[in-house]
């Protein structure tokens, strides 16, 4: 049991860089659905890097950059060219998605460095993404930098007129959550389960979307979120230890799922949606043009 | 930028003349045929050359020919099943799982009929073809609506919960073929059992009728759109759904109904590759691979600009380049996933396409510099 805690730990982590990038995002009014494959590209390129020059921090640092770069590309297609966020998100999880194919392949088994040490026994991951989780927090309703980025994705007509320059703090948030969502991918190659395979996330990044909405936008209620699904997500992968010989393990694998889109619908009834409908930024989706 | 005493920005052109479609869809199209070039590099030929491998299989060898024509059939109707709701602004990607949806319940007609094995049905053969069809079709329609009912009555985000589904049908497929499930093969573990002959629906020069099918849909679904009061509604909807409540359109309803019919399609295409394609006959162990292909039809249905004949050549050329492609991967000695980098490839120059179309540089006379002050002192 005490292993099935620690590896949920592990799982929580890695919904947790992705959606935490991705809530940042989210309240500076830019919604990336295509976490996924800046997961996947992150995830891939960290791997290769890992294994070619043996240097974790190296992996991670690829990781990172990788995750940045989609995602000033995708601030590109949505902030500059005010694109519909959509068509790029799925775009760049499109592309992600046939190109980690093609590069990845011939990396196809496990990564065959020692083990990141622990920290007390637990991922030092962990911790970090505790860290995170406060420092968001604290920067998001403590600061005025996060004051601009509310106010970006609230109202940025308001924001704009008040001196604060929108593109340029979408921009900062969209590289931001990318570069953790590459950080996530990272953290699944290199930590999570040191093996590269073909489609590895099989919709990780997009439980991370659910994530944020779950949350509703709020980094306290992500990280309960992400443990959760991160305990769900280990006890799928090992049934037996609570329910065994009840349903098939594939019909285990599936539940996840399953209920990411009973939670998705549950916090839509009217009760969640008079606190979500507060909570969502308002320009969320919407490209801002000065007018 | 800035260019003696003018300056260019990106900005949105007014009017779109229809040929701008066509243009900057061929742009997109010839820019990942380039981009894809360097795939070819780590292998034993030219680019050219590489090329020709694709292009001659695919579209000559008759083999490769009938192989294009049954994968162009499936990804056009994964590209209905996208296009009918993204013409009301809704996202469907839940294609894989929907077309596992509609194997599973194709396969699941004879199975329950007990007309699995080599001996005769109880019904006629025509009557259980007609009976998985339907069945696969309702399947896929009914997956598609769960994401449509959700979307309509709680606005929960579509794109999610079709992924959800793809994921988690993913994994129901494999409880019925895998480890003693219901549809498992008795021979081969990890495949489900093969069609006996009397199943196999007939076929023109190797072609079966789910071609007719898509053909007639495409033909169906572009009138629908152009001509019919119930098209002028799915439009509407996709152009500004608020306008279009307070012109009387349900909400819910429509939603609802654009789903279902995409879901019907990428069911049907579920039933076309994996029931109805000589040679295959079965649910295969490698069946994810065919749930991921149907994503080309998003892209199909994004480069043809939500035109559903136009989609017929372009999923023509998309399942000659993924064949050929694969093909060549294997001539050419090239690492896997030729075909799923020319599918990211075409995104990537479809989002810049994109951009061609909406936008143009725009020349403007660049603002002057303030003249600097001049002293009043008088030297």
């Amino acid at each position: 049991m005490p292993e099935l805690l620690l590896r949920s730990l592990e799982a929580s982590t890695v919904f947790l860089f992705a959606a935490l990038g991705e809530l940042v995002d989210q309240r500076a009014g830019v919604l990336n659905v295509g976490i996924e494959g800046l997961m996947l590209f992150g995830g891939t390129l960290a791997f290769i890097t890992a294994q070619t020059t043996g240097s974790y921090p190296l992996g991670f640092l690829v990781g990172f950059g990788v995750g940045a770069l989609l995602g000033l590309v995708h601030g590109f297609f949505s902030v500059t060219l005010r694109g519909d966020q959509v068509v790029s998100g799925m775009g760049l999880w499109i592309l992600s998605f046939g190109l980690t194919t093609y590069i990845g392949n011939p990396y196809t088994g496990p990564l065959g460095l020692p083990r990141i040490p622990a920290l007390l026994g637990i991922s030092p991951f962990v911790y970090l993404g505790v860290v995170l989780v406060v420092a968001v927090w604290f920067v998001l309703f403590r600061t005025g930098t996060g004051l601009a980025i509310r106010s970006v994705g609230e109202n940025p007509a308001a924001a704009d007129a008040s001196g604060i320059d929108v593109a340029r703090v979408r921009y900062l948030c969209v590289v931001f959550g990318g570069a953790l969502a590459g950080v996530s991918g990272a953290l699944y190659t290199l930590s999570y389960n040191p093996v590269w395979n073909y489609n590895f996330l099989m919709g990780w990044g997009f439980v991370s979307l659910a994530l944020v909405f779950f949350s509703m936008w709020n980094p306290w209620i992500l990280l309960a979120g992400s443990l959760l699904f991160g305990t769900m997500w280990q006890l799928s992968l090992a049934p037996e230890l609570v329910l065994p010989g009840l349903l098939s393990r594939y019909v285990w694998r599936a539940v996840p799922f399953l209920v990411t889109i009973l939670i998705l619908a549950g916090i839509s009834t009217a009760w969640f949606r008079t606190r979500w409908g507060l909570a969502k930024p308002e320009a969320l989706g919407r490209p801002y043009v000065k007018g | 930028m800035r260019l003696g005493d003018r300056a260019f920005v990106l900005e949105r052109r007014p009017t779109l003349p229809g040929l701008y479609g066509l243009v900057t869809a061929g742009v997109a199209i010839l820019l990942a045929l380039a981009l894809a070039s360097l795939l070819f590099l780590p292998g034993e030929a030219d680019p050219a050359s590489a090329y020709r491998i694709v292009f001659t299989y695919a579209f000559t060898n008759p083999y490769g020919l009938v192989a294009t024509i049954h994968r162009a059939i499936y990804l056009l109707l994964c590209t209905f099943a996208f296009l009918v709701p993204l013409r009301a602004g809704l996202w469907n990607i839940g294609l894989p799982g929907q077309v596992y949806a509609g194997a599973l319940a194709a396969f699941g007609v004879p199975f329950l009929l007990r007309a699995h094995a080599a001996t005769a049905p109880s019904l006629a053969p025509g009557l259980v073809v007609v009976l998985m069809v339907l069945a696969a079709t309702a399947a896929g329609a009914g997956c598609a609506g769960l994401a449509g009912v959700l979307r309509a009555r709680f606005q929960v985000n579509e794109i999610l919960v079709t992924m959800m589904l793809n994921s988690a049908l993913f994994w129901l497929v494999a409880d019925f073929i895998k480890e003693g499930g219901a549809l498992m093969s008795a021979t081969a573990e990890g495949e489900s059992f093969v069609l006996p002959p009397f199943l196999q629906p007939p076929t023109a020069f190797g072609v079966p009728f789910t071609a007719l099918i898509a053909l007639l849909a495409a033909f169906g679904l572009d009138v629908l759109f152009a001509r019919t009061a119930l098209g002028f509604r799915i439009r509407a909807f996709g152009w500004s759904p608020p306008a279009a409540r307070y012109a009387g359109i349900d909400p819910v309803r429509l939603p609802l109904l654009v789903f279902v019919v995409g879901g019907a399609f990428a069911g049907l295409a579920g039933y076309h590759y994996f029931g109805a394609v000589p040679g295959l006959y079965k649910i295969p162990s490698n069946y994810g691979y065919y749930g991921d292909l149907s994503f080309y039809g998003i892209i199909c249905a994004l480069i043809a600009r939500g035109t559903a004949l136009g989609a017929v050549p372009v999923a023509l050329l998309f399942a000659g380049l993924s064949l050929g492609g694969r093909f060549a991967q294997g001539a050419l000695h090239l690492p896997f996933g030729v075909d799923y980098a020319m599918l990211g490839l075409l995104m990537m120059t479809f989002v810049v396409s994109h951009v061609l179309y909406d936008f143009r540089l725009g020349e403007r006379l660049a603002p002057r510099p303030p003249v600097p002050e001049v002293s009043a002192e008088r030297p």
